[in-house]
């Protein structure tokens, strides 16, 4: 076998430590990616909206026309919010609905191997149905009341929160199952003290999931439902029927505005709760 | 107990401890007041060295001012006084280990499986825990089955040796270890410690190669 070439020692200098950012430094870091991303963002939005010809430059109103036609115009801000309220309580009482529901049938799949066996595949096929497809449906057979909203945001909700308890319960440490065992506590005590817990930060990601999708869920139920006082998705229809393109861009705003607020909320909250302890609590994410 | 990875050392202790029904022979031991320690700590994540330390006293519906009066003496007496509230992510590997002895001693058990607490720890923590490990055992004089990778650890903390044969797992044959109890780090060092250590791993060995 062939010898090692010799080693040839070379002397690396020390690299000293990096002294603390300035605050003016850390203040550029992190604006700098937002102020990036915007700057992007408006270019974008301008190129888009001078490469249409001028009869349709509607479609895509400056800030100008947002301000004088939609928030400038205190009316149109007091219906922004009014209407926020509406849907965000379409959102909050659907997630009220499917959280629950969601967490019991996680609960007894984890329990009776033979109901994951029969109940997986159709929350899977849930997922697979186009809920939007089912809206008319719902519609002719609930009416256009509060609770048929109710139900289009718990099926668009529902599939996350089973899927992740049941995944955060299965991944209970099995050393820590086998502990409780052996004082012969009962199944119960069990799934209070060690699995819920423990599935707690993987029922967060999926409440979190969930959390957005209720926001979307309400504003697309009410493009369907157009009797009556409705929220944001109702807004959006009703300003495109009057071309009042700039009121359909402010519901936009407001709608993703919700939506994001939503998520962060979940977020910051499984935060909270889990810093202490968990991977995916603390400074992170 | 040694012998070859996978040969059912920790089925065995599963066995004993009634975490895994015996399909044939039987079984004769003291189940009412059990200790047992994994292989890692299995300490709850969420909870607080104490609140893990008072966890069994707790599923045995202790009240609180006793569970917490015999949490702290157990949290001193494997020393991690101090560390009370601190959470187990925050602990050293060998901390985490005695804050699971901790928890296991709480209950003051009779019957104590070990199902190789001390693999995953460096020698030093390891030799420091058999040391400790002794004097609890001075202090509370339990009936222990513990299972082992390491010789040493294994004659350095017991009365009785049972090698294994790889699978199916037999025992074939049992090592009777004389040294008197209390036995201090020196004992490590002893020509006859040595030689027990070597007689055992020849029979290991030939467990194996069998």
């Amino acid at each position: 076998m062939a010898k090692a070439p010799a080693a040839n020692p070379r002397l690396y200098a020390a690299v000293p430590r990096a002294t603390q950012p300035s605050v003016a430094s850390r203040l550029l870091r992190t604006l700098l990616p937002p102020v990036l991303m915007g700057i992007v963002l408006i270019i974008g939005y301008a190129i888009t909206r001078n490469s249409l010809e001028p009869h349709r430059q509607f479609l895509m109103p400056d800030a100008y026309g947002l301000w004088t036609q939609a928030f400038g115009i205190a009316k149109v801000r007091w219906d922004l919010l009014d209407r926020s309220l509406t849907t965000l309580t379409i959102a909050i009482v659907g997630m009220c609905v499917s959280i629950p529901i969601g967490m019991i049938l996680g609960i007894v799949m984890f329990r009776f191997h033979v109901m994951e066996k029969a109940f997986f595949p159709y929350l899977v096929a849930l997922q697979s149905i186009p809920i939007l497809a089912i809206i008319p449906l719902i519609q002719s057979a609930l009416g256009f009341g509060f609770m048929p909203k109710v139900l289009i945001v718990a099926l668009f909700t529902f599939f996350a929160i089973p899927t992740t308890l049941l995944l955060g319960l299965k991944s209970t440490d099995r050393g820590v199952i086998d502990l409780f065992k052996l004082q012969g506590v009962n199944w119960l005590v069990i799934l209070r003290k060690a699995g819920l817990p423990s599935a707690a930060p993987a029922l967060f990601a999926g409440l979190r999931i969930s959390a957005g999708l209720a926001v979307i869920g309400a504003i697309v139920s009410e493009l369907f439902f157009l009797a009556g006082r409705g929220g944001l998705g109702q807004m959006l229809i009703n300003a495109k029927m009057d071309f009042k393109y700039e009121q359909m861009y402010a519901a936009l705003i407001v709608s993703s505005a919700l939506s994001i607020g939503v998520y962060l909320f979940f977020s910051w909250l499984g935060n909270r709760l889990f810093a202490d302890w968990h991977e995916s609590g603390g400074k992170s994410a | 107990m040694v012998g070859p990875s996978g040969c059912g050392k920790s089925t065995l202790l599963k066995i004993a401890s009634g975490l895994v029904t015996h399909t044939g022979g039987s079984v004769r031991v003291d189940r009412n007041n059990l200790g047992y320690t994994f292989q890692d700590a299995t300490l709850l994540p969420w909870r607080k060295v104490r609140e893990n330390v008072e966890l069994l006293m707790e599923l045995r519906g202790f009240d609180p001012t006793e569970r917490r009066r015999v949490a702290q003496e157990q949290i001193d007496l494997v020393g991690l006084t101090g560390f009370e509230g601190h959470y187990p992510k925050r602990l050293s590997g060998g901390m985490r280990m005695r804050a699971s002895l901790a928890r296991s001693l709480a209950l003051n058990p009779s019957v104590f499986m070990f199902d190789e607490p001390f693999g995953a720890l460096d020698e030093i923590t390891r030799e420091r825990l058999n040391d400790e490990l002794i004097a609890l055992y001075m202090r509370q004089g339990f009936t222990g089955l513990f299972i082992t990778h390491s010789i040493p650890e294994a004659v350095y903390l017991s009365t009785k040796v049972v090698v294994m044969s790889k699978r199916p797992g037999r025992i074939v044959s049992t090592f009777d270890v004389p040294f008197a109890y209390p036995r201090t780090p020196e004992l490590r060092y002893a020509p006859q410690f040595s030689e027990l250590c070597g007689d055992i791993s020849v029979a290991l060995r030939d467990a194996i190669e069998k």
